[in-house]
């Protein structure tokens, strides 16, 4: 694979993207992201919370008295 | 992983628009799916502007039912469809849907290669992790760097195609198509639509 035919790949996936009307849920979803985003950063455990284990670990470092 | 690994996330700025929207559409999808929807989430699907796209038509026909229902309403739907007495109506797991059986080798594969991506289960979370809000909360967090390092678009296409595509869009179908479907019905369509898109796009950034 050439460097070139991989732009190519790569060009041809934004526009794909772009024409897919995305932005249609996100105009609304943004906001949600960026809320769930920072329940997340609470460490909300009602829901199926994902996060790398070391920021689980830094959490209760620094929830620690 | 050093803690100075851990702080340095990327910022928005680094992620393209269209992956950002890609981010977003799997934070919504998974917000929707994860649990009994808040007021304060319904309220914001109210909010969402359609447009003539698949996606954008079901997502106008969401905000619509999203004014129409009652909190409660949604909230009891989700319980039918996803929870139930004994058993909803669907079973949103990988394991469930590529083996007929909660808990089997496919929850294995992720655990392994959650394992490798040091993202685990927050303390309290009792759901498996093969529930199909995780994938998309794991999906938007590799997009995003979520999870302290960005993904390339390679790992996320193999994250997808072993995880999400093989089964998503099948459960999708099952959501629109549920006898206590209302205001899923739409939700199962923009994800089913979303996976179509993803599964194309993954393709194109290959075939480069």
């Amino acid at each position: 694979m050439t460097n070139k035919e991989e732009k190519k790949g790569a060009d041809d996936r934004r526009d794909f993207l772009k024409k897919a009307a995305l932005s249609v849920a996100a105009a609304g979803t943004a906001a949600v992201a960026s809320k769930s985003a920072s329940a997340d950063e609470a460490l909300d455990t009602s829901g199926t919370g994902y996060r790398v284990t070391d920021h689980v670990k830094a959490f209760y470092k620094s929830a620690r008295f | 992983m050093t803690s100075a690994a851990v702080e340095q996330s990327v910022t928005s700025a680094d992620i393209l628009p269209e992956d950002m929207l890609r981010a977003d559409m799997y934070g919504f999808l998974a917000s929707l799916l994860r649990g009994e929807p808040s007021d304060e989430l319904l309220n914001t699907v109210v909010s969402i502007k359609g447009d003539p796209s698949a996606i954008g038509s079901a997502s106008s026909v969401l905000a619509t039912l999203a004014s129409k229902l009652s909190g409660d309403e949604v909230r009891d739907e989700y319980v039918r469809l996803f929870i139930g007495v004994g058993r909803g109506e669907l079973l949103p797991y990988a394991s469930f849907y590529l083996t007929g059986f909660l808990n089997d080798k496919p929850l294995a594969d992720l655990r392994n290669d959650m394992a490798q991506m040091k993202i685990e289960r927050v303390d309290g979370v009792k759901d498996p992790e093969d529930h199909i809000a995780s994938l998309f909360d794991i999906m938007s967090g590799m997009i995003r760097g979520a999870f302290g390092a960005p993904t390339d678009l390679a790992a996320q296409a193999r994250f997808f195609k072993k995880h999400i595509e093989p089964w998503a869009p099948l459960l999708m179908q099952d959501i629109e198509a549920a006898k206590s479907a209302v205001f899923y019905a739409p939700v199962g369509t923009i994800g089913r639509a979303f996976m179509d898109i993803e599964s194309a796009a993954f393709d194109m950034g290959e075939a480069g």
